[in-house]
């Protein structure tokens, strides 16, 4: 082996080194520094590099907060995540808003504490002596007395012929508003019968039972008619009906 | 995003790795890597089947020569160009010191190496602590395959020369 192999070898030597020759090269640098001291001590002194430095060199591995925003922040599924939630946000909200108008509106708010201001109503006239103002079964004598007291003029009508008697009227104040209360009797029951002015257009019968009272009311000719009795449903849908006919 | 994260996840540790020594600083490693990591989602549709740690490093390289670039100025960037790969440096005989050479601490091999310009120190970091074929040292450093070997024996002779130096001081 002569300067030229050795000038070619120290180059060479690395490549041995890292095992990145071909074979028939490794086989040559290997045969040279068989034969070449100052090669095979300079490849000694190269591997001791090499391990000094593989060994003992800090390796700086990636901190567990890089990888997190890595993969969190710089990728594209949280930014279209972000994305969703601005604009989830703002629509939750208005779906919630329009949700709470639309139960606002639908719901009838007020119709259920009246229905349930009408049965306390019913259930106080009974308890003590204040189920009528004006007993009376004559309604020439009950409808008069309304005047003056309502700015209503509620429909008086006695139906004794029919089972119904007329037993009197009394002022009352549901929804806050000044109410005629008419009682009928149906045998040994009494009947409630509110009717309070109302803006609203007219609706059908609706039948409830409320705390075990029934409860038939309907809008007609601006005024609410709120009938409470503990007699049977079927008659007290029948005596509605004939309300609704003699107004 | 599936596929960004297969790719990448595995060689975050290289990115980090190869970042920290070339910016030699925390900080500037992590924002190099962030970068990266952003560049290397926004090409993903460009990159075919392959190497992806080569792929992914080439891109962590180019963001840590940009970043140095910008905060240290520009003298050191001729070396590689003037350095050529000839081999006439490395004919001369250096006594060597295996004492030195073969050293345990870790703060001096950092040291001497950090004190390699970047083209020298990235190709023994990508060798010895990545492990990496010259073929893909070749792709992520851009030089032909055969300038590798010749590019790592003038590194890993300037490197011997820094431990002797260093080793000469204790």
């Amino acid at each position: 082996m002569n300067d030229t192999d050795c000038t070619v070898c120290q180059t060479r030597l690395h490549g041995y080194l890292d095992q990145q020759l071909d074979p028939a090269s490794a086989a040559q640098v290997a045969a040279h520094l068989s034969e070449c001291t100052g090669c095979a001590r300079r490849h000694d002194e190269l591997k001791k590099l090499k391990l000094s430095v593989r060994q003992h060199a800090p390796y700086y591995a990636a901190p567990a907060s890089l990888a997190t925003s890595v993969f969190a922040q710089r990728s594209g599924t949280p930014r279209l995540l972000q994305r969703w939630r601005q604009w989830l946000a703002p629509a939750f909200c208005a779906t919630t808003l329009a949700l709470a108008m639309v139960l606002y509106v639908a719901t009838p708010g007020s119709e259920q504490p009246l229905m349930d201001e009408a049965v306390s109503s019913h259930v106080r006239s009974l308890m003590g002596e204040h189920l009528n103002d004006v007993a009376s079964s004559d309604r020439h004598t009950v409808k008069p007395w309304f005047t003056g007291k309502l700015d209503f003029s509620p429909p008086v009508l006695d139906y004794a012929a029919q089972g119904f008697p007329l037993l009197g009227g009394r002022l009352d104040y549901l929804q806050h508003q000044a109410t005629a209360a008419l009682s009928y009797g149906r045998a040994k029951h009494i009947i409630n019968v509110f009717i309070l002015p109302t803006a609203q257009a007219d609706t059908p019968r609706h039948s409830e039972t409320i705390r075990g009272f029934n409860v038939v009311s309907w809008q007609a000719n601006h005024m609410r008619f709120v009938l409470v009795s503990d007699v049977e449903k079927s008659e007290l849908e029948a005596f509605s009906q004939l309300l609704r006919d003699g107004a | 995003m599936k596929r960004f994260e297969q790719l990448i996840a595995p060689h975050l540790d290289a990115a980090y790795n190869l970042a920290r020594w070339l910016t030699g600083n925390d900080s500037a490693a992590r924002d190099v890597v962030q970068e990266s990591a952003l560049r290397a989602f926004r090409f993903l549709q460009r990159f075919a089947d392959g190497n992806a740690k080569a792929w992914f490093l080439t891109i962590v390289r180019n963001e840590s020569y940009t970043w140095l670039k910008a905060s240290a100025g520009r003298h050191w960037l001729a070396i590689g160009d003037d350095i050529g790969d000839d081999d006439t440096a490395l004919s001369h005989n250096q006594t060597p010191e295996l004492q030195a050479i073969h050293t345990e601490n870790a703060a001096l091999i950092e040291q001497a190496l950090q004190a390699l310009p970047p083209v020298f120190r990235e190709v023994i970091v990508l060798k010895e602590l990545e492990d990496m074929p010259y073929k893909d040292i070749a792709l992520v450093v851009d030089i032909p395959i055969g300038t590798v070997m010749s590019r790592l024996a003038r590194a890993r002779v300037m490197l011997k020369l820094e431990l002797l130096k260093l080793h000469d001081h204790e």
